[in-house]
């Protein structure tokens, strides 16, 4: 690879006139990363649900491992082909006995209006092309740039003249190296070694534009009901730089992150942005008579980072090939998943490996309803939920990340038989022993509805204070007893019994006063436990008792 | 910069009619940076330059593009300041043109078939939306008909300048070359710290690099300058900060201010953190230099849960990770430390380093206890639930509180567990585990976890609310 030298060596016959030149480092590339790691860690905000490919929120923790030959002298160390989503403030250099003097990374790169910057208010360094529209005949002119960011303005021999405002063909050529910038995002280390050093060293940085999520397959086994449970690693990289025959982590947990904005990369303006004004006497463009002239600007297209056409991310494989699972270790109060061989994660590519296959993992099937005491509803289908304990008695009993959740279905026999998508959910950060609940769209056919059917106000009493302390604002002295009954009803269209939880939400300090079922307290609300006979409705009432004034 | 130097001279040599004798011949240009931490940098700019005597303007290209002109102060013997003036009239080709009104300009025009040229002299009437020549005794639009026509200008008019340019008018004693100083603020250069900690599990100790990290966005770079960082703003406190109704400050990530003095050098107040080396600070450039290497700090892991007032949680939540250490000389960091963002690692199973969160830390005087989260605990987990809340009289309530506290790990944990919102004169009844009070609005209890496994923790309180 060759290296960019600063552009003051080219101006070494000029520098008589100038400041003494320092010394100046000489400049090594590091050779190309042969073992790299990558550690992939999700968007810390980004929900359970997946991740949009052209907008990855997530980052990662990448490890190469580079070859360096270093001469005596103060040496600036470049390493090139790093992620473009670097943040070079968590890069870290180890391995290097001379220690580092200091890093850089520059922002800038190698583009057209970086070549005119570069190139501005230096004598003759530029050379203004025309070319002849009858022979075809190209002359080059000595030029200098006396300005380039909104619009280039050269100076020849002849005067001062805009660049591409005549209508003729007509550029600028550089010199070589004129700019001292790199074409991909390059980071750097000043170092000063006193004899000449080959050493192994290793760049370690964080990068965005990487995510990961976790993908959960159920299948539903027909006759008992149980769930086979696998998870894919759905991970991608966005970066414009592939990461061949990586070692590949995963990271699971969320993490604090602090930094907000990442230096953007200076990738250029546009340049030849603008003539002079170009309004004519007629309302029609006039025409080309040769060639495209300088009147529409060339304008440098920058290719956006990302790619367009991606959508979402494909949906998981069906888990029927095996697959070789990554292996799960602690990582301080993390969980990270090592995938066991060396893969490469290419740019802009979307790759998945297989987190784990538990089969016949017994699940507790039931619908659960959520009422507000003393509220009348209408009828409402109820949510189903697959409720399993995250142990080794449920065939689980390992850490479950946050993520999405599809279920599958066996219909049909024999040849007919296929298998359909069920139901779609997600699943939160899950540790061992962890009550897992699966909640799923239940269909139409378990519906409740809550009724208040009586509200009775008792006599105002007769305490002799009772006026006085109402007429205090804020202050409830609860001198009336509000008394409702409710009816909740239950319907179940099904052949078979189904049981259903009812939860209640107690509207304000109502407490229960009485029901004609039996119920318990669950997180700090009133709980029944319900049982609906087949084809039929289930019918509870309960009392609460409220003060009021 | 140089580039401007190599413009100048060679400029004057072919009498570019650059306007006024600007003089900005520099020799041994000596660079002086102090950085602040507000993007907000102080700039010593001293250069040889030859002097005539008598009046004369100076010009002074590749100070910073961000420069505060106000702030510009120039210092030489024998020099009197006439006047100061920053120009930032930038030349484009439309400004070309539009300066060129009332100008007699010089257009060629290309027959595009036979690619024969005609000179004429034009003069430009005006610029409003087209460009209207007085050619001879006609009128004409600038490439009306869409030929082709080349534009030459004499000279680049006065005031157009290819970047900011600050330009000093002084009048000289006596001819002669001498320093001259040139001082001003500037925007675009800022700084903070970036710290490196590798937490060892096996020891609890805790490995540091700091490094402070500048940033240039002012467009200029700034050559082999002697470069200064100042821990902390000299300006006046934040005007923008809002005062916010917090019931209860977020967690105090300094437990305890540290009261043991550094040998760093100061500027009144502020620590400095000079450069060991001359530095080129290039334009877009972010740059790391080292400042702080320390190796076995003792460091303690913890896990921190803070609940809200009447906060019922159906789903556990996971308990803060949070890491506490000491930046004292005894047992800790043994260093001030300046405001920026440290960066947690662990080895994992292979011994390769892993990240595992950041927090950031304001400027931190020596001695300090510092208590960083990094992020949620997987496998530690809180579940905060209102049992039951009743009234105890006409103005107050009773509060009954259940904290389940799991612990998936093969180890003991110790959670601070904190209920948050104790206001007014909330008092605890009874309690399963006994609380203490860091301030009146909360009560933090120490709950054991034991290995894969949970602890409960109830309390009943008494309160007017």
């Amino acid at each position: 690879m060759r290296s960019f030298r600063p552009n003051r060596y080219t101006l070494a016959g000029l520098a008589m006139l100038g400041a003494p030149l320092t010394a100046e480092a000489q400049s090594v590339t590091a050779g190309p990363a042969f073992d790299v790691s990558v550690t992939v860690y999700r968007d810390p905000n980004r929900n359970e649900g997946g991740f949009d490919l052209d907008y990855l929120g997530g980052f990662a923790l990448i490890t190469e491992t580079r070859r360096v030959v270093l001469q005596p002298g103060e040496q600036t160390l470049r390493f090139e082909g790093v992620a473009d989503g670097i943040e070079p403030v968590s890069a870290i250099v180890t391995g290097l006995a001379s220690g580092v003097i200091e890093k850089n990374r520059d922002a800038k790169l190698l583009s057209p209006s970086a070549l005119v910057e570069a190139a501005a208010g230096q004598e003759g360094r530029v050379d203004l092309m025309r070319t002849d529209p009858k022979t075809g005949v190209t002359t080059r002119t000595t030029a200098t740039i006396r300005a380039g960011e909104n619009g280039v303005v050269l100076e020849t021999s002849e005067g001062i003249e805009a660049l591409r405002c005549s209508g003729l063909s007509e550029t600028v050529s550089f010199e070589e190296s004129a700019s001292g910038l790199s074409s991909t995002p390059t980071l750097s280390i000043r170092t000063r070694v006193t004899e000449p050093v080959e050493a192994v060293i290793q760049l370690s940085y964080l990068a965005r534009g990487f995510d990961w999520s976790a993908d959960y397959v159920a299948d539903r086994i027909p006759n008992t009901g149980n769930l086979n449970l696998g998870a894919w690693i759905t991970l991608a990289n966005g970066n414009g730089v592939s990461f061949e025959n990586a070692r590949v982590q995963i990271v699971a947990g969320k993490l604090n992150r602090e930094s907000g904005q990442v230096e953007p990369i200076d990738i250029g303006g546009p340049i030849f942005a603008q003539c002079w004004p170009r309004g004519s006497t007629s309302d029609y463009e006039p025409g080309y008579f040769f060639a495209k002239g300088g009147d529409d600007f060339d304008r440098v297209v920058v290719t956006g980072m990302r790619m367009e056409a991606m959508a979402m991310a494909p949906p998981p494989p069906a888990p029927a090939a095996m697959a070789s699972e990554v292996i799960q270790e602690e990582l301080g109060d993390l969980k990270l998943y090592r995938v066991p061989d060396r893969v490469s994660v290419l740019s802009r590519q979307a790759k998945q490996v297989r987190m784990f296959d538990r089969a016949d993992v017994p699940v507790t099937r039931l619908f659960e309803v959520n009422f507000t005491s003393n509220y009348n509803t209408n009828f409402t289908a109820a949510p189903l939920i697959l409720r399993t304990t995250n142990d080794k008695e449920n065939n689980l009993g390992l850490p479950l990340p946050q993520g999405r959740v599809q279920m599958f279905e066996l219909v049909g026999e024999g040849a007919e038989q296929r298998r359909l998508l069920a139901g779609q959910t997600t699943l939160r950060d899950l540790a061992l022993d962890e009550e897992t609940e699966f909640e799923f769209n239940g269909g139409p056919d378990i519906q409740a509805r809550q009724i208040v059917e009586t509200r009775s106000l008792s006599p105002e009493r007769s305490l002799p204070l009772a006026p006085v302390l109402r007429a205090v604002p804020g202050v409830n002295a609860g001198s009336r007893v509000l008394q409702e009954i409710n009816r909740i009803e239950i319907s179940n269209a099904r052949p078979y019994p189904v049981d259903v939880d009812v939860r209640l939400y107690m509207q304000g300090d109502a407490q229960m006063l009485r029901a004609d079922a039996p119920y318990g307290q669950k997180d700090g609300r009133p709980i029944f436990q319900l049982t609906v006979p087949a084809n039929d409705t289930l019918v509870v009432r309960y009392q609460t008792v409220r003060q009021t004034r | 910069m140089r580039s401007s130097i190599v413009a100048a001279v060679s400029g004057a040599a072919l009498s570019l009619a650059l306007l006024a004798p600007a003089t900005f011949a520099q020799q041994g240009q000596q660079l002086a940076i102090t950085i602040y931490n507000d993007n907000l940098a102080l700039v010593q700019d001293k250069r040889d330059i030859e002097i005539a005597s008598g009046r004369q303007r100076l010009e002074f290209p590749g100070v910073s593009g961000e420069i505060r002109p106000e702030t510009v102060s120039l210092s030489a013997t024998g020099l009197t300041i006439v006047e100061q003036n920053f120009d930032f009239d930038l030349l484009t080709p439309a400004k070309l043109m539009e300066k060129a009104v009332g100008t007699t300009i010089t257009i060629i025009r290309v027959n595009p078939a036979t690619g024969a040229e005609v000179r004429e002299r034009a003069e430009v009437l005006a610029t409003n939306n087209g460009v209207v020549l007085k050619i001879g005794n006609r009128i004409e639009v600038l490439r009306d008909d869409g030929l082709p026509v080349r534009v030459i200008f004499d000279k680049v008019p006065e005031n157009l300048r290819s970047k900011p340019t600050l330009s000093v008018t002084v009048n000289g004693d006596r001819r002669g070359n001498r320093p001259v100083t040139l001082n001003y603020l500037t925007g675009g250069l800022g700084w903070s710290a970036d710290y490196v900690a590798l937490f060892d599990d096996t020891t609890s100790k805790l490995d540091v690099q700091g490094w402070v990290t500048l940033t240039n966005s002012s467009g200029t770079t700034y050559d082999n300058a002697d470069t200064t960082l100042v821990a902390g703003s000299p300006l006046q406190a934040d005007q923008y900060r809002q005062q916010q109704y917090r019931p209860q400050p977020p967690r105090p990530q300094m437990p305890q201010a540290g009261t043991e003095t550094g040998d760093r050098e100061r500027l009144g107040d502020f620590y400095l953190y000079p450069l060991p080396e001359r530095t080129t600070i290039a334009n877009m450039q972010t740059k790391q230099v080292s400042f702080l290497d320390v190796h076995g700090v003792p460091a303690e892991h913890g896990y921190e849960f803070r609940n809200y007032w009447l906060g019922t949680l159906e789903d556990p939540q996971s308990a803060k990770t949070v890491y506490r250490f000491n930046t004292g000389s005894a047992e800790g960091l043994g260093d001030q430390l300046p405001a920026g963002i440290l960066r947690f690692y662990i080895r994992d199973k292979q011994g390769d380093p892993q990240f595992i969160g950041e927090s950031r830390i304001d400027h931190t005087p020596m001695g300090s206890t510092l208590s960083l989260a990094t992020g949620d605990a997987f496998d530690v987990k809180v579940k905060p639930v209102v049992e039951k809340r009743e009234r105890a009289g006409v103005r107050r309530w009773r509060t009954s509180m259940k904290y389940t506290v799991t612990n998936a790990t093969p180890r003991e944990v110790k959670v601070t567990l904190q209920q948050d919102g104790l206001w007014g004169d909330t008092r605890i009844e009874s309690e399963s585990l006994a609380s203490t009070r860091p301030n009146a609005d909360m009560a933090e209890w120490v709950v054991t976890v034991p290995a894969n496994g949970s602890t409960e923790v109830t309390a009943v309180f008494d309160s007017a609310y």
